[in-house]
């Protein structure tokens, strides 16, 4: 797992400019609240897990597609850092679903990469999935989308509305983290995939605003006495691998970044957070922020995190997941007991009278005559740099094996 | 809706996306009713609207049309 940090330096309050863009989606929002007046299907009463108000995300979403930019820092970042997992692996996709989250910047920043000739949008948000229909429109006509169709629709992703074995991968920016029943959604992904395709997501992980949550609880304890959930349950990074193989994906690989985006003040970084449709969703909040509570945030905020220069630092921790729907062409482990070289062979090749036997082997021989050959090219290798080619280390043979 | 855009034209659903679509609850096929821009799920009797051309697949979007198969608190 690897780890960096990058600050994104000062973040302006740009997303604010809203205002008559808010009042309107007030609107909208109030409007919308007759939703409840379909006669749709309640399936939230026999839920195991209910932590997150999907409903209240839905609406936090409408609202971000308002507030947001053409591209937000943070959410590039990290769908760029995705698409990149894409060319890791020569396959092409030609059938993708995209979910939730940051799936226009995804949509966006594809271009072509994984030879994806059909995506498909999907998200819980009908103001979302619209205003990534328009900008859509506009990067086709000017010709920035390649040979790639978009396809959009409005779904849910713990009832994912896709056939089974019709998809070839599904990737998803930063979406998964609001999800209440996280495995069960994956599931259904691995489901939706033909066998041997490619479920690529990222989530943000335990660490995220990690500042933000401490000033909350200080704030909390010392003027209401008690604690409420600011900062939703995020999963850690020791739990991803175990999610994957949970939904029955093979090969997982979980990588870690962190990136911290510096404010001028807390209320940026609520504007932020707002503009990206992050806000609290948690069912078990507190509905009303008091007002001192949130100064008094602020200015805890400032006092244990702030920098020298003034700015408070948010820290962002992404969790990168991959795995692939199983297949018979994918590597397994061999059967017990069908082993043909036993441990004993194996020493007998590696130990020093061997290495007389075959001087000067090409890098092309087998694993038993290429050790030896390592060892005379390198004597003495205690802390010699590794050998890299760019993708893969190899430890200084010094110290591979030193059996006597 | 995108500041200093026009209203979105006129989209009409895209009968393409059909072969990758299913029913969100039962995972069954569904069929296009044009006449009142639904994705009907026979298997639940549950239709799904279409909002300017876009499938609205939610659960809590379904319209129970045929109260004998659904089950309206069903799992997923």
């Amino acid at each position: 797992m690897g780890s960096s940090r990058r600050s994104l330096g000062l973040l302006r309050n740009a997303v604010a400019r809203g205002g008559r863009a808010w009042c309107s989606s007030s609107r909208r929002l109030l409007a919308s609240v007759s939703d409840s007046e379909f006669s749709g299907l309640d399936v939230t009463g026999d839920r195991n897990v209910d932590i997150f108000d999907r409903a209240l995300k839905s609406k936090q979403r409408d609202r971000a597609a308002w507030l947001m930019r053409d591209s937000d820092p943070v959410l590039d970042t990290v769908t760029e850092n995705l698409i990149d997992r894409l060319q890791d692996c020569k396959r092409t996709f030609p059938k993708a679903l995209n979910l939730g989250g940051a799936f226009d910047a995804v949509r966006r920043l594809l271009q072509g990469r994984g030879g994806i000739q059909e995506l498909i949008s999907m998200d819980i948000s009908e103001d979302m999935i619209r205003r990534s229909m328009i900008k859509a429109a506009e990067d086709e006509t000017a010709g920035r989308m390649g040979s790639m169709q978009n396809f959009h629709l409005v779904g849910d992703e713990e009832y994912l509305p896709l056939q089974p074995n019709s998809l070839d991968l599904v990737i998803s920016s930063l979406g998964l983290h609001w999800v209440n029943d996280l495995p069960g959604a994956m599931s259904q992904c691995r489901t939706a995939l033909k066998p041997d395709g490619l479920f690529l997501a990222t989530m943000f992980g335990g660490e995220t605003l990690r500042e933000l949550r401490i000033s909350c609880t200080v704030a909390q304890m010392e003027l209401e006495g008690g604690v409420s959930p600011r900062v939703s349950p995020l999963a850690q990074v020791r739990d991803a691998g175990n999610l994957l193989t949970r939904a029955g994906f093979a090969l997982p690989t979980v990588d870690v970044d962190e990136i911290t985006v510096r404010y001028p003040s807390a209320t940026e970084l609520i504007e932020h957070l707002r503009s990206m449709g992050e806000t609290n969703a948690v069912r078990e909040r507190m509905l009303t922020v008091k007002r001192d509570t949130a100064l008094r945030t602020a200015a805890v905020y400032q006092e244990m995190f702030g920098e020298s220069d003034g700015t408070i630092p948010a820290t962002y921790q992404v969790i990168y997941m991959a795995g692939w729907s199983p297949d018979v062409s994918q590597q397994r482990p061999k059967r017990r007991g069908s082993a043909t070289v036993s441990f004993d062979d194996l020493h007998k090749a590696f130990t020093p009278e061997a290495s007389k036997k075959s001087p000067d082997d090409g890098p092309g021989g087998n694993l038993k005559q290429e050790v030896p050959t390592e060892d005379k090219e390198e004597p003495g290798t205690g802390d010699s740099k590794p050998e890299t080619d760019g993708t893969t280390t190899r430890l200084p043979s010094g110290t591979w094996y030193k059996i006597e | 809706m995108v500041k200093g855009g026009g209203l979105m034209k006129q989209v009409v659903f895209n009968k393409s996306l059909l072969q990758y679509l299913a029913c969100p609850l039962s995972k069954e096929p569904l069929r296009y009713c044009e006449k009142s821009q639904e994705l009907v799920s026979d298997a639940i009797g549950v239709a799904y609207p279409i909002i300017d051309g876009i499938p609205c697949l939610k659960p809590m979007r379904g319209r129970i049309i045929d109260s004998s198969k659904a089950e309206p608190s069903s799992a997923k």
